[in-house]
């Protein structure tokens, strides 16, 4: 059985936490409860929130019972079955890895004494696991798990970054959706939206997908970016082998 | 046609609900701070509870009215004045088109809500037409009302049934010192037993760190077992977080969806008004509820909302009405005769 706590948060949430750690284990975890839970459609349940090792319930004080709804979780979480997840989905994000859209990729080549080439390579060599979205809408927070890079945050953290950075550090690469400040270093810059508020669903990612990363020359940059506008892009997505 | 802003006020924006079905992708739910004046002012033009309507903060704007409609302002008193006379607050009245409203700076509360009978005409963006300020979402093109600005109404309205008992109670007179009731948790174990009775037992005072987003408290710093950090986790909003620095911030309508501070508890829902009318400088102290309290509360608040609803939106009640039959004869004729009784 798995090990697992539970806390009220507040008088209309219930937090699900399980192993205090960052793991794709754990947060797989996370993700099947979500869907087992949306699954039984709880009278009252409202959103739920996954992070990295747990979820959050909002509910209805008028129409649940937080009592119940404890013994439903702790019903699903004895029950929980990761191989009934759907198969892992990858989707391909174009990036742009050079000149002012790839700001900080010289300095990162430096500290870890490698080529700019094969910083780009290691980066989009592997799958990111896509282990939530918050901060912003639609920012992910995402991690590969091998070869990560040595550093961590910059020094100084710039105060403003553009939408469509992809920042770097240690395994962890994230896309910035929104322009804001920002302490991580630029390896490239996608034209794709992380978020885009025109469509019915602007979200490009979910919770416990993977990305992987293409590298794309300056005219095909600009040629999806344009697609994008228009709204007729559609990015590549393909099911995880193995 | 709706209103014209003439002058902006501090910060005014359009609010609704909330939006909600979005923290799993990292979009706050926005709403108003005060939302019992907020769905009070609603009630009283005859909307439902969280049709959208304005939040003016601290210092008001001044609007013309371009096209007449039925409103109602709630929540803090800003001495709302309509072509140079007062206006009275916590009913509804009727604007005439031409007519200029202006509220000025709040003498009680923080937040003053302007509802409109039909609601406001602004797109709806995932769902609600909430204002994000943060996120650059909702409302009128995702900020604060500017000069210049129009705001239409949905389906404006020169009168509405009942009109003269159209009328709530003003927002409670509180003094500098509230109290906020909490629910410990869910970190309540990464403080010492010291830090927990310091956070209970000690006056916080409001800083001007006070905006949609949270409120930086300050006060004696509350004692960690470790640093404050957390692996992050979703929050709701009330959510106390107390950072590495030991002083609290209560995370409000327009937080983040996640954090990785350790939360030492939560304001519990009926209680969030109160913060929301507080102001910088004002003191607060927390006192730790059980979750039954806490439902106790909000039930109570909720029933005293439906009761407002039910008497000035509810079903008019039914006129009895009889209705009796004769047969009768007259010089020889019979005629057939029915007489209604009514009482009204």
């Amino acid at each position: 059985m798995d090990t697992y706590t539970l806390h009220d948060v507040g008088d209309q949430a219930l937090l699900v936490e399980f192993e205090n750690k960052i793991s794709i284990e754990v947060n797989r975890k996370v993700v099947a409860l979500k869907r087992a839970l949306e699954e039984q459609r709880l009278f009252g349940v409202g959103e739920m929130v996954p992070t990295y090792r747990s979820l959050l319930l909002h509910y209805d004080p008028l129409k649940a019972d937080p009592e119940q709804l404890k013994e439903a979780i702790a019903q699903s979480v004895r029950h929980l079955d990761l191989s009934a997840l759907p198969k892992a989905i990858v989707t391909e994000i174009p990036v742009l890895y050079e000149g002012e859209y790839a700001l900080d990729l010289e300095e990162i080549a430096r500290i870890e004494g490698k080529t700019e080439e094969e910083i780009i390579r290691i980066h989009s060599q592997s799958d990111y696991y896509v282990y939530m979205l918050g901060f912003a809408p639609g920012h992910p927070y995402t991690a590969r798990f091998e070869n990560p890079f040595s550093f961590k945050r910059r020094e100084t953290p710039r105060v403003k970054i553009p939408a469509g950075s992809i920042v770097v550090q240690l395994g962890l690469s994230d896309i910035i959706p929104f322009e804001q400040p920002c302490g991580w270093n630029i390896i490239g810059t996608t034209p794709l939206l992380a978020c885009d508020y025109r469509k019915d669903n602007p979200f490009l990612l979910k919770a416990g997908q993977w990305i992987r990363h293409i590298p794309v020359d300056k005219a095909e940059f600009l040629d999806i970016k344009r697609r994008v506008e228009l709204g007729c892009y559609q990015p590549r997505t393909y099911e995880k082998e193995g | 046609m709706g209103i014209l802003v003439e002058n902006p006020g501090v910060l005014t924006t359009v609010q609704d609900g909330g939006r909600f079905g979005y923290e799993q992708f990292g979009v706050s739910p926005s709403g108003p701070m005060d939302r019992v004046s907020f769905q009070t002012a609603n009630i009283l033009v005859g909307n439902p509870r969280d049709a959208s309507a304005l939040e003016v903060t601290l210092l008001g704007p001044a609007l013309r009215f371009e096209q007449e409609n039925v409103i109602a302002i709630t929540g803090g008193d800003m001495a709302p004045q309509l072509d140079g006379q007062p206006l009275p607050m916590n009913c509804a009245v009727l604007v005439k088109a031409g007519s200029v409203l202006r509220l000025g700076a709040a003498r009680t509360g923080c937040r003053t809500y302007l509802a409109f009978a039909g609601g406001l005409e602004v797109p709806v963006v995932m769902g609600s037409r909430a204002t994000g300020v943060q996120n650059k979402m909702g409302g009128l093109q995702g900020r604060k009302l500017a000069k210049g600005d129009r705001v239409g109404f949905s389906s404006p309205r020169s009168s509405l049934p009942r009109m003269e008992q159209r009328r709530a109670e003003p927002l409670e007179a509180r003094g500098k010192e509230r109290v906020l009731r909490v629910i410990l948790g869910p970190q309540e174990d990464a403080f010492t037993a010291q830090g927990i009775e310091t956070f209970l037992s000690q006056p916080y005072t409001i800083t001007n760190d006070f905006d949609r987003m949270g409120c930086r408290l300050d006060g004696p710093v509350i004692q960690h077992k470790g640093d404050g950090n957390i692996i992050s986790d979703g929050m709701v909003t009330g959510a106390i977080q107390v950072p590495t620095s030991g002083l609290p911030i209560i995370m409000l309508a327009e937080r983040q969806t996640v954090g990785g501070y350790t939360k030492i508890a939560a304001v519990i829902s009926a209680d969030l008004p109160v913060i929301g009318q507080a102001r910088p400088g004002d003191i607060i102290r927390f006192q730790a509820v059980s979750v039954a309290q806490a439902h106790q509360a909000w039930r109570e608040q909720q029933a005293r909302l439906e009761e407002l609803e039910q008497k000035l939106n509810g079903p008019l009640p039914e006129k009895k009405s009889r209705e009796n039959h004769y047969r009768i004869s007259l010089n020889g004729k019979e005629y057939q005769l029915s007489i209604q009784v009514t009482e009204s």
